[in-house]
């Protein structure tokens, strides 16, 4: 059985991995759910770089921001990184997907040196607390106590406090401690689109720091992979990405808010501002499910969400969201490419997308030059946006102009 | 003596030679006969001259995708995908050298398929890769693209293997789309793809 469910993993393709039947094997889950004129598509993932890329390919002098803004290239050398997370005394820390490493990156005011901290894991992401270091990769979870003081630290292994389920297919991880001192940990569904085939994925949980007292906060989630808190009503909001395989401009991705435990976002029956999934079919789909905030744009794998508190930018800028897109594949045109603001009322009422960090794609050639992927504040309320092709971290600052 | 058609368009042939002769993409191409890096011996030992493998579990390096070739060899070096005869063997190498191997071996020709064709299971999995849309990543004529690899012409055990290996072993460092791709497929399906696609012409 088990070994069946692995298999329900297509991201390229609609597979919609029914529940399996016990004795007859499905068809192949990777065609499903395509229709004709798709089986000739071409669209596939787009290529991950794992070599460092040399500061003179970086797109630094293409990119553009609103007036008094300025990017300059903060750290490089780094192939794939992901979300960051800063220390105490400085150190930035740094997770990856395929490359398998977390990094450390040193600043000493001038320049950035980095070291790789743990290798070989199976994507693993970071967060830090109480000036511990928590990896979660995959199938492994790891916590590296002092390490901005101690760089040897040897890691604790909180592996099985925290029961991670065996699917690889959107497991991969993006964690934050939320403001209850809660790790907060997604486990994405296994396919582009399915029925679960066991109910421990597609949801978002917390967990105590030592991974006891476990608890699912919601559910109906295809594949978060990034989440803030509100500033003001600590309140947690979510990017969630949408399936493939619908056409260029459905279902779009989502913004999410969640104002209390046990709500359901849709998977895999409702999508987007409630379009009812072709595939995985269900009476009344949307009926119970918590409809998005707002919609992200199709494809257009929005990533990291910040709520920005610093002083520096604009006060128009207090308290709004900057969320990456890292942009799409499963697309005729890229779309996303950028990170763009979202200002709402703090209920989510009156949601406004405004580009801000854009010049990553060309429109007309359909040429990119990086993907934004996650976005942390440094303490003077400058921002730095991690490009995840160009393993990458880029400085947003502001100056009156 | 030729009709004016075909005189009409062999200029027409000749101009937009010319034209790609002017461009810098096509200067770029024209001088990328890229010179071996020193560390291709050591390579060809086991993948063949020019990267054209002899050895059936050895797979082809010619004419791969230069990002395939890339990724696949940072993996290796670091250890995520583990192939124990290549164990130790990039661990000195830095990136700009295994991107320079990548470059060389991208643009080597692939051998043309010598072995004898089974045409029944040929054609076998000929509709099998068609039912499965291999082409999609790998492209209609399966010369691979990006990460994607060159399936055409690649050693049929080679194939069959790393087919088996995708199948059976979703773990570290396989890609999670190509596992769910090969799902329910059986040893003879797989059997049948291998020797379509390593004689695809």
């Amino acid at each position: 059985m088990s070994t069946r469910i692995a298999l329900c993993g297509a991201l390229i393709a609609a597979s919609v991995c029914q529940v399996m039947a016990q004795t007859a094997a499905p068809p192949p889950a990777w065609q499903q759910g395509r229709s004709a004129e798709q089986a000739s598509s071409t669209l596939a993932p787009v290529a991950g770089k794992l070599t460092a890329t040399p500061a003179s390919e970086l797109p630094i002098d293409k990119l553009k921001m609103p007036p008094g803004f300025k990017a300059e290239l903060w750290s490089h050398g780094t192939p794939g990184v992901r979300a960051m997370a800063r220390g105490d005394s400085g150190k930035l820390y740094v997770g990856t997907r395929a490359m398998g490493r977390v990094y450390e990156i040193s600043d000493n005011g001038k320049e950035r040196t980095s070291r790789v901290v743990v290798d070989k894991l199976n994507q693993p992401a970071v967060t830090m607390h109480k000036g511990s270091l928590y990896v979660m990769a995959i199938d492994k979870v790891l916590r590296y106590d002092g390490i901005e003081q101690n760089p040897n630290v040897a890691p604790v292994d909180l592996t099985a406090k925290f029961n991670l389920p065996p699917e690889q297919h959107h497991n991969w991880k993006y964690i934050r401690f939320g403001p209850d001192g809660k790790l907060y940990v997604p486990f994405g569904a296994p396919c582009n689109i399915c029925a679960l085939p066991t109910q421990e994925y597609a949801q978002l949980r917390r967990y105590d720091a030592d991974g006891s007292n476990m608890e699912v906060i919601a559910r109906g989630i295809r594949n978060t992979m990034g989440f803030d808190w509100h500033p003001t009503t600590k309140e947690i909001w979510f990017t969630d990405h949408g399936r493939d395989w619908m056409g260029d401009d459905s279902p779009e991705d989502e913004l999410n808010r969640i104002t209390k435990v046990g709500l359901n976002f849709g998977f895999p029956h409702c999508h987007a501002n409630g379009i009812a999934d072709p595939d995985v079919k269900k009476d009344n789909a949307c009926d119970g499910v918590t409809l998005p905030v707002r919609t992200m744009g199709a494809h257009s794998s929005s990533m990291g969400l910040h709520f920005y508190t610093g002083n520096m930018f604009p006060a128009e800028y207090k308290n709004a969201m900057f969320i990456a897109r890292k942009g799409s594949w499963n697309r005729t045109k890229k779309l996303g490419y950028d990170v763009v603001t979202v200002r709402t009322d703090s209920n989510g009422g009156n949601a406004q997308m405004t580009p801000f960090l854009t010049g990553f794609l060309d429109e007309k050639t359909d040429a990119f030059y990086g993907r934004p992927a996650y976005i942390t504040q440094m303490p003077d309320g400058a921002l730095l946006v991690s490009d995840e092709q160009m393993g990458a971290i880029y400085r947003i600052s502001y100056a009156k102009p | 003596m030729p009709s004016r058609k075909s005189i009409r368009t062999t200029s027409r042939t000749l101009a937009a030679a010319a034209l790609l002769f002017l461009t810098p993409h096509a200067t770029a191409q024209i001088a990328s006969t890229p010179v071996a890096p020193p560390q291709v011996p050591l390579c060809t030992a086991c993948h063949g001259a020019n990267g054209n493998s002899q050895i059936p579990l050895t797979p082809s390096l010619a004419g791969q995708p230069k990002v395939f070739i890339e990724n696949q060899l940072v993996l290796i070096r670091e250890g995520l995908r583990d192939i124990p005869q290549m164990k130790g063997l990039l661990d000195t190498l830095k990136d700009p050298e295994l991107v320079a191997l990548a470059t060389y071996f991208s643009a080597q020709a692939p051998a043309k398929p010598a072995a004898s064709i089974n045409r029944e299971v040929f054609d076998r999995g000929r509709v099998l890769a068609g039912k499965m849309l291999c082409g999609s990543c790998h492209l209609p004529d399966y010369s691979g693209r990006q990460q994607m690899p060159r399936l055409a012409g690649q050693n049929e055990a080679f194939l069959a293997y790393s087919m088996k290996q995708f199948r059976d072993h979703a773990g570290l460092g396989r890609d999670t789309v190509m596992s769910a791709s090969l799902y329910g497929l059986k040893d003879n399906d797989l059997a049948d793809l291998a020797h379509f696609l390593a004689n695809f012409k």
